[in-house]
């Protein structure tokens, strides 16, 4: 599978001339797989340009599918689907998989985006595109454009984000966005470990600095240090680092790599390979 | 007074290489009468810098005030207020003003901060937050600055804004379609209508009633902030959008007798050169029709002083 960071930005779009390199979009990751499907994960402001992309092909002769999995429904995670341009051309069909427990609660979270106060789209009835909602059953599998899925629910604050485990030809990519305890010392559970165990690619959230989560626990994001430890503790190949704070800017997040890559190479993790996730970029597992 | 542009850009945030000279930031603009509070006009994503700046001055010290008068609700002039910082510091007074919704203003803007949506309650932020109805036509007072508004030709209705301080003025129109080919209320509109059919004559008096509302608020202007998202071929395509484009806002401008007019509200896939193409190709076009107003195209940090400082 073919991995693109289309959106690595945390919380809000952060324009601006200092984050040019590693990109000011919310979280949007596609994935090509083998046999020519695309799977889509997280709606963030990235999905915009995704979409734009994607107009050239099939999806701008409305002969497009694609799965969407959804991590949570904080905006900057869904607040692109409104300027997907395939979602406005009839016939293309999206299967999205996400939070909720039930296919109705995700949906009508998705329709409170559109609401006339909010959005001139004023429903989702107004999109051309065929949505078919469904909720992640955590634990289980499920199948998605040929690929095998597991979503787990893991501490987000005060509320929970899913990750996703997904496997292609016994190759693995685990997507692990918005996860953080929201009490200090709190090491990854077993059973976290075990989701993430021997993945090739592990992204995960890396929205703080060590010091700079210290005062901000209860916002349920990771700091690169904790992603460096549970790399290591589930002996990924490699290590992604995602959803950059805002107010970050592209030389912080170069000094936060080598930071990363630091703490790695002192726990036992200099096997483990480091890229921060930047827009543009593209990954072969 | 100052007036200064946090966030010029329409519909969403773009960041990237080829908008970084104008900016990528939803809009919101400062307006700071000579000595009192800032009052702030939209609170798109560009209202998050500005609150980090507000940050430095009485707002971190939980003394400030201000005002945010918005257009309307649409997601990106109001998709920075989780993100203002002044509304987390307990003392602070934010003021917010919007057009009559069916429901309360606050139950509006609460959904935006509902747990599916976002980790913190509006309930929960620690500044005095007082929300203000406006019905049409409604003048008031902030300070000593007079504000008047009036109805804009925008999906779901928005509003414009005039602020009169200082022995100037400003006057803000944005969202807006062209008061010429569609009425907008509350339908929405799935195709572009045929722009060469005459109107029926109740729509055409209703938009003409509205356009003469936008020229009469707008009259001797020191600064007109006009949405120009399209240009006149692109409107075209898309005239079921509600946005206008710069020889509209023009045809606004010479009617107002304005002294100076701002592009804004630009379209998120407008780069920074299409922009300087538009800004070059515009002021040819008002010098050889003599007109007497200055035209300027709005980036983020572009700051202009208007009547006493």
């Amino acid at each position: 599978m073919k991995i693109r960071f289309w959106g690595v930005r945390g919380s809000i779009p952060a324009p601006g001339p200092d984050t040019i390199r590693y990109g000011g979009n919310t979280a949007c990751v596609s994935i090509h797989t083998k046999a020519g499907g695309l799977v889509i994960i997280d709606m963030g402001t990235g999905l915009m340009h995704l979409g734009n992309a994607l107009m050239a092909g099939p999806f701008g002769k409305g002969q497009g599918r694609a799965t969407i999995l959804l991590s949570h429904t904080h905006w900057d995670h869904i607040q692109g689907l409104g300027f997907f341009s395939p979602v406005f051309i009839a016939g293309n069909q999206f299967t999205v998989w996400g939070p909720g427990g039930s296919p109705g609660v995700l949906e009508g979270i998705l329709e409170g985006q559109m609401d006339p106060n909010f959005s001139p789209l004023q429903s989702l009835k107004n999109f051309s595109a065929k949505f078919d909602v469904r909720a992640a059953p955590c634990g289980d599998t499920f199948e998605a454009e040929g690929l095998t899925v597991t979503a787990r629910e893991h501490a987000h604050g005060a509320t929970t984000a899913l990750a996703f485990r997904i496997v292609e030809d016994g190759r693995v990519f685990v997507y692990s966005s918005d996860v953080g305890q929201p009490f200090p010392d709190t090491p990854p559970t077993e059973d976290t470990v075990a989701f993430f165990q021997g993945a090739d690619v592990l992204l995960h959230d890396t929205t703080y600095r060590p010091t700079e989560q210290a005062t901000r626990r209860n916002r349920g994001f990771s700091s690169y240090e904790d992603a460096a430890h549970v790399a290591v503790a589930a002996k990924v190949g490699r290590l992604v680092m995602f959803h950059y704070d805002q107010d970050y800017s592209d030389d912080d997040v170069d000094e936060m790599t080598a930071s990363c890559r630091a703490v790695l190479d002192a726990n036992g993790g200099k096997a483990v390979g480091l890229v921060p996730a930047r827009e543009g970029d593209e990954l072969e597992i | 007074m100052k007036v200064r542009f946090w966030g010029v850009r329409g519909s969403i945030p773009v960041p990237g290489r080829s908008t970084s000279r104008y900016g990528g930031n939803t809009s919101c603009v400062e307006v700071r009468p000579k000595g009192g509070s800032p009052i702030i006009i939209d609170a798109g994503t560009g209202l998050r810098r500005l609150g980090k700046s507000l940050m430095e001055e009485a707002f971190g010290d939980g003394k400030g005030k201000t005002a945010i008068l918005i257009s309307h609700t649409h997601w990106d002039h109001v998709q920075g207020l989780p993100f203002f910082s002044p509304l987390y510091r307990a003392g602070n007074q934010v003021h917010i003003f919007a057009r009559q919704r069916d429901m309360h203003l606050e139950a509006v803007f609460s959904q935006q901060h509902d747990s599916p949506y976002f980790p913190v309650p509006l309930s929960a932020m620690h500044a005095d937050m007082q929300f203000h109805e406006l019905i049409e036509g409604a003048q008031f007072d902030i300070g000593n600055a007079r504000i008047t508004c009036t109805r804009l030709n925008h999906p779901w209705v928005a509003i414009a804004y005039r602020i009169d301080v200082d022995g100037a003025s400003v006057t803000y129109c944005a969202d807006t379609a062209p008061f010429a080919d569609i009425l907008f209320g509350r339908e929405f509109i799935v195709q572009a209508p045929s722009l060469d059919e005459p109107l029926p004559p109740d729509v055409a008096a209703e938009l003409a009633r509205m356009r003469a509302g936008v020229v009469a608020l707008a009259k001797n202007t020191d600064l007109l902030i006009y949405d120009t998202q399209f240009t006149r071929d692109e409107y075209r395509l898309r005239p079921h959008w509600g946005h206008s484009h710069p020889d509209d806002a023009i045809a606004i401008a010479r009617d107002a007798n304005v002294k100076r007019l701002c592009l804004f509200h630009h379209a998120p896939m407008r780069s920074d050169d299409d922009n300087d193409k538009i800004l070059a190709k515009y002021r040819a076009v008002i010098t050889a029709q003599n007109d007497r107003f200055e035209l300027v195209s709005a980036y983020e940090g572009l700051e202009i002083t208007l009547g006493d400082e």
